[in-house]
Formats: structure tokens, sequence, C-alpha cells
């Protein structure tokens, strides 16, 4: 049995899908897109030199990282990039930038990193890193005062801060098509309704987003929205108003599916993203908050590990007919 | 390779070969002068082997390293060993392999001849354990086991195989004699054979239930049967057989009824041959041809880094030499060209979930590789269900993150047994 040729010896399967998270993170990207160039379009180069600078510092930021804890560079993966792209779309186009650059530094360093990198994370990274900012320097994050030198062609005024300042008849300046058309002011990439649905319906087709979450954090806003709408419509805005203003769409299709953050199993799933919708309009109608999305996905972020315990019994658990 | 599909809503559909209406006969492979036999027994330096070097051995002769082994082959040449040495198997597990230089001569022992009229089961495991199909008497014969249901497989388990289905198509005279020679010999009560959707089976046994089995894997896969036909759940850390029900494959039931009818044992064994180009073929050899020889005869060629591999591409195990011979239980061989075959990676789990959907034992496959990851082997069979596993390879597949999670699962079942045995003996020991 002399062995002349070197043969490939390895474990079982011999088959792999060809996904790769490389694969999948592109294709989130690619999902995004529609509402960044959306973005870029409508608040022009600042918008551009924002995201760009989102991108590439969290890449930095990983790749620094990556050499601090003599780890393999994990920067070909696009994890640090997705980070940084989703993090760039919450910004306003004029966010200064150091500002991005601490928002980056802490979405990567503290959000991912400090926990063991990709899959580690018990919150999603973005939104560590934009809730440290929206606490730090809340400013930046009013978009109304962001946006003052901008020339707009329809009201401009964020549609959730008027609606937390002037009440219920605020919103008749915001009608649900302007909306779902990005005719709002807010940040750069999550204003487009029409494109992130369609990013959206693009990733629940591919299976690179669990459409279970989406669903039913749409459906958490929805019929939160509607009870207190219904409850006391002079007070409380209607659902659609709710789901096509602010964070919600964005938090729905990419914050709150971001993998390593949210449960597995089904019951989980469904109750996870419920949830999230619920805490979105508990915080605008009742918070301080104008907009509730980044707090309440931190917080369905920490319910995660406990409810995904809840869990179909495995085959043969239990079982004791020997 | 069957890719992700375009659409990752639904789960692949990862369809069994199924074998043409009218299955072309298999092209025969002829043995080369020097074969090997391997067996699953290791060499001792300290105890005087019953065979070595230079001895003569005659076709149907039984070897075996040592008087008191269980483990033998049956010679299907005539010739005289050359070599006798370890073969290192999975997990450490050492075989012993034997190269015999085939000689011309008709010399033939037949011990079945005297038992082949009217035989009993223990017979049977002294002699026709290595038939092709590896007919599983052992189980049968085990007192601890009381095996109450004997399911013929007329599906293949794996993909890129259709064995078990050619003998069920094309010798169902032979495969029914089998099973009334089984019935017969075992007095099991309850014969169920299994056959792919939509197949006709032409001939009726009293006592013997058909079932059809889903053509997408891995529904025939033995755990899969008992859950989806016999509605029976084998519990944790046990075997099908562990609760009485036993699978023998259609190629075995055949042999059984060829070696009654010819009072002989035969060597000829059926194998799918699926080269790089994909192309499935089907060849016909004697036990202990190399795969070598199999593949100079349908023209493919290994290079280095190449893999071939053993069995299906979910369950198989793959070989670090093209000498590796034909083996009685050895359905199909793949080979696959270096350039496509997939990398591993030792990335953390991402948490995708992908495996979980895709889990027919809804084990927390994502909770579990991290346990197994940190060697936290006994955590991960009393909270993470890793003894629930069925070993069917799909949450590998599966993985975004490329985490070899199968080679993890087989590494925490076998280091938890290690554990036990050592228990055991130490309270043996006092």
């Amino acid at each position: 049995m002399d062995n002349k040729i070197k043969l490939t010896v390895s474990h079982a399967p011999f088959w792999h899908d060809g996904d790769s998270i490389c694969k999948m993170n592109l294709h989130i990207m690619l999902a995004a897109m529609p509402a960044v160039i959306f973005g870029i379009v409508q608040f022009g180069m600042p918008a551009l030199g924002v995201i760009l600078l989102a991108v590439s510092s969290s890449m930095f930021f990983e790749l620094i990282m990556n050499f601090a804890t003599k780890r393999s560079l994990s920067t070909g993966d696009f994890d640090a990039a997705l980070i940084g792209l989703l993090f760039g779309m919450m910004l306003p186009a004029t966010t200064p930038w150091w500002v991005v650059v601490i928002g980056a530094f802490v979405a990567i360093v503290i959000g991912k990193q400090i926990y063991g990198g990709i899959g580690a994370n018990p919150f999603n990274p973005v939104l560590v890193g934009v809730a440290i900012l929206m606490v730090s320097w809340p400013g930046y994050f009013d978009s109304d005062a962001a946006l003052l030198n901008y020339q707009f062609d329809f009201k401009a005024l964020a549609p959730l801060a008027a609606l937390k300042h002037q009440g219920v008849s605020a919103i008749d300046f915001f009608p649900i098509k302007t909306l779902i058309m990005g005719q709002q002011v807010g940040t750069i990439g999550t204003n487009f309704g029409l494109g992130l649905i369609l990013g959206g319906i693009f990733l629940i087709i591919k299976g690179y987003i669990r459409w279970e979450i989406t669903i039913s954090y749409i459906a958490g806003i929805i019929i939160t929205a509607l009870i207190f709408n219904l409850s006391n419509s002079g007070s409380y805005a209607g659902p659609m108003f709710h789901l096509f203003s602010g964070y919600t769409l964005f938090g729905a299709i990419f914050l709150a599916t971001e993998n390593s953050s949210s449960p597995v199993n089904l019951i989980p799933m469904l109750i996870y993203g419920f949830l999230g919708g619920l805490m979105v309009i508990l915080i605008r109608n009742l918070g301080a908050y104008p907009d509730g999305t980044v707090f309440a996905i931190l917080l369905i972020n920490l319910i995660n590990p406990l409810i995904d315990y809840i869990r179909p019994k495995a085959l043969g658990r239990g079982v004791n007919n020997a | 390779m069957i890719k992700r599909p375009f659409t990752g809503l639904s789960q692949p559909k990862l369809k069994y070969d199924s074998v043409e209406s009218d299955p072309k006969g298999p092209e025969t492979v002829l043995m080369p002068s020097n074969i090997l036999l391997l067996l699953n027994d290791s060499l001792d330096s300290l105890r005087t082997s019953l065979i070595k070097k230079e001895d003569q051995v005659k076709k149907g002769e039984k070897l075996s390293l040592y008087t008191e082994s269980t483990e033998y082959v049956i010679s299907p040449v005539s010739g005289v060993i050359k070599k006798i040495e370890s073969y290192p198997g999975e997990f450490g597990n050492i075989k012993t392999y034997l190269v015999i230089g085939t000689e011309e001569n008709d010399d033939f022992v037949n011990d079945f001849e005297e038992h082949a009229d009217k035989f009993e089961l223990e017979a049977a495991a002294k002699l026709l354990k290595s038939l092709p199909g590896a007919p599983p008497f052992e189980t049968l014969i085990d007192p601890t086991k009381k095996i109450h249901t004997l399911v013929i497989s007329g599906v293949d388990e794996d993909l890129a195989s259709t064995t078990r289905q050619y003998f069920l198509s094309t010798a169902p005279e032979d495969l029914k004699e089998g099973i009334k020679i089984l019935q017969n010999l075992t007095k099991i009560p309850k014969i169920i054979l299994t056959v792919p959707e939509g197949f006709n089976v032409e001939f009726e046994i009293s006592g013997m239930q058909v079932f059809n089995i889903s053509s997408f894997y891995p529904n025939a896969l033995p755990e899969m049967i008992m859950k989806n036909q016999l509605k029976t759940t084998v519990p944790q850390g046990k075997t099908c057989e562990d609760i009485g029900v036993c699978f023998i494959s259609s190629e075995a039931v055949v042999s059984i009824a060829k070696a009654c009818r010819d009072k002989k044992v035969h060597f000829e064994k059926l194998v799918c041959v699926t080269g790089k180009d994909g192309v499935q073929k089907r060849i016909k050899t004697s036990i202990g041809t190399p795969v070598k020889s199999i593949f100079k005869h349908l023209n493919i060629h290994t290079n280095k880094n190449d893999r071939i591999v053993i069995g299906g591409p979910f369950k198989g195990f793959s070989v670090f030499t093209i000498y590796h011979p034909v083996q009685p239980c050895m359905d199909s061989i793949i080979v696959q060209d270096a350039g496509i075959i997939p990398f591993v990676s030792d990335s953390a789990c991402i948490n995708c979930g992908k495996c979980i959907k895709i889990c027919p034992a809804n084990i927390p496959v994502n909770l579990l590789v991290r346990q197994l990851e940190a060697n936290l082997f006994e955590e991960a069979k009393e909270t993470f269900d890793l003894e629930s596993c069925i070993e069917c390879g799909l949450c590998s597949y599966v993985c975004t993150a490329k985490i070899p999670i199968f080679q993890y699962i087989r590494l925490g079942k076998h280091e938890l047994l290690k554990m036990k045995t050592e228990t055991e003996k130490e309270g043996a020991n006092g």
C-alpha cells in the first residue's frame, strides 16, 4: 500500500451548499443599496462621505482588533463593512467626522470584538454604536437641526419629532405616500420605505434574514400602534404613520434580524419580533425619545438568550421505550 | 454537488438518486494480481497471529488474526499473503490489512456447503458475515438485542448510490427467496421492506409489510424510518437495534439467497462510482479489489489533493490511499477533484439558524456546537441533546460559517463513549 499520491482526507459531509459568511454579508449590503443610493441622491455628497467613513473606519477598527487580539484577519468576511454600512445609514448626512469615527469604534470594539468577534456579540453592534452616540451627543441625532441648511420640496420636519412635540395634528403634514417614497427629514439610509421593503423582500427570499422576526416585529408595531390609536386617536398616531417613519422599517429588516443577537427557534423568533415592535411603540407613545427603535431592539437583544430556551423537544429526549 | 437554492426560504431539496426504469447491468472490473483485505481487528505484537506473511491461503478460507477473535474475512482468492500491517481508521481505530498475491489454482474451501441446506444463525454469523451487503448476523444472534422487527432496505441511505434499489428492481425473486430464508432462520415476526416512492413490489410474503420511503434525504436513514414509518422514537443514546429493530440491505438479502442456492459464498460486490465529472457508473467487482483498479477501468485519474469518498456525500468517509479495498458494506464511491472540495473553517458560529431549521432531530445545533468547541461533552449531552443526533450531516452541509459540526458531534460522542468505558473499567477494578 505504498502511497504515492497525497489525497485529501476529511470528515463527512463532503458536500456543502456553497454559502459563506462573506456571501451572506454581501447580500445584506446589496439589499441595503436602494436605500443608501436614495439617501446619497437626496442628501448629496455629505451623505456619501458619512457612509464611506463609517464603512472604512469600521473595517479599520476590526483590523486593529485582529492585530491586538492576535487573531486571523476577519475584514474579508465583510461583517465589519456591513456593521459600518448599517451604522452610517442610521446617521444624518451632516454628522461630523469624529462622531462617525467614535461610533464606528464603539460598534466594532465595544459592540463586537470585546465579546470575541463575529457570532459572540449579545447586542447588535450597530445599535451599541448608535445608542452610545445618541446618549452622548443627542444634538447630532436631531434631524431637524442637522438638516437645517437643506432645501426640500416637502415638509422639512422629522416626522417622529414633530409627532412628539406637536401632537397628532402634525401627522397631517406627512401623507403615507410621501413617507414611503422617502420624502421625509431623517437619516441617510432609513427614510426610503419602498427601497427598504424591496431589500427586505430580497433578503427574505434569499433566506439571509429570518422572516419570522421581520414579520412579527412589523405585526408588533401595527397591533400596538392600532390599540393606542383606537383607545385615543387624539393623542396617538395610527399604525401606518409609525410603520413608515423613523427607523421602524430599517429596524425590522436590518437591525432586529442581526444573527448573533436574535433567537433561532420559531416561537422565540415570534415573541422576540413582536416584543420589539411593542417596545418601539411604547417608547414612542409613552417614553421620552421620539423614536424608540434603538433602545427597543437593544432590550429585545437582552431577552434573546432567555426566550431562545423555548425550543422543540429533540428526537428521543425523555423517551423510554427500550 | 447540490448548491444552495436561489431562494433560501425553502429547505434545500436533496433528492435521492433513483434507479433507472430498466437498469443497465454493471460493468465488471477484474481483480488485479494483488488484492487487499481489511480486517476489523488490530495486530498485537505480544501474541502470535494465526496468519502470517508468506502463508498460503485458499479461496473461501476464513482468515482471522487470533484464535479468540470474532472478526474475520473470507479470502476471495487463492494465493499467498504478501503483507500484514496496521491500517489506521477513524478516531484512532486500528484495523489490519492483508495483501494477498493471487495465484492461479482452483482450490476452494467451502465451509458453508455442509450448512447450506439447513443452517442456524450461529453458523451464518461465523460464515456469512462478509457476504456482499454485510448482513448483520452479529446483531441477530446478540441475546441482549431481542430483535422483533427486521427491515429490509430497498432504498439507499445516502445520495449518489442506487445499489440497494438496483437489487430491489432487478432481483425480486432472489429477494423474495432471501426474505423467506431470513424469516425461517430468525423467526422474527415482523418483516418490513422499504421501497422508494411509487415502486411496485411484485411479490408478496405473508407477514411482510411494504413501506414507501420519501425520495428526499434524510428520509431513508434508519432513525427517520423509525420515526416516520414505524412511529417509534429511538431514545437518546440508543440505537435502532437496542430497541429491537434491525436493518439489512437488499443486497445482503440477495447474497444470502444466492449463497444458499449455490451452496457457497460469493464475493461479487456491486458499487456505484461517481467520477469527477459527476457521472455515475455501476460496477461489479470482487471484494478486496483496490479502488485504484476500479478507477483504472473507468478511466478516472486521481491527482494530488483529490478526495476519495467511500459511501455517500453525507455519511461516507474519505480514505488516504487509492489502494483502499472494496468491502462488503461499500455501496458507493465518489471521487472529488481537489478544486471542488469545499473548505471548512475555524470560524465561530454566527447563529444564523440554518442548522436549526434543517435538523431532523430538533437539536439546538447552534448551542451544541459552542459546547463541543469548548470540549464540554457532558454538558452537550445533558442539556443540548448531543445523543439525539442521527448523524445525517445536514447541519454541516448548510453551515454558513463552514464549521465542521458533524465532525464535532462525532468527536463528542466518541469522547463520551471513551469516558464511559473508562469509568466502567475503574468500577470493575474496584
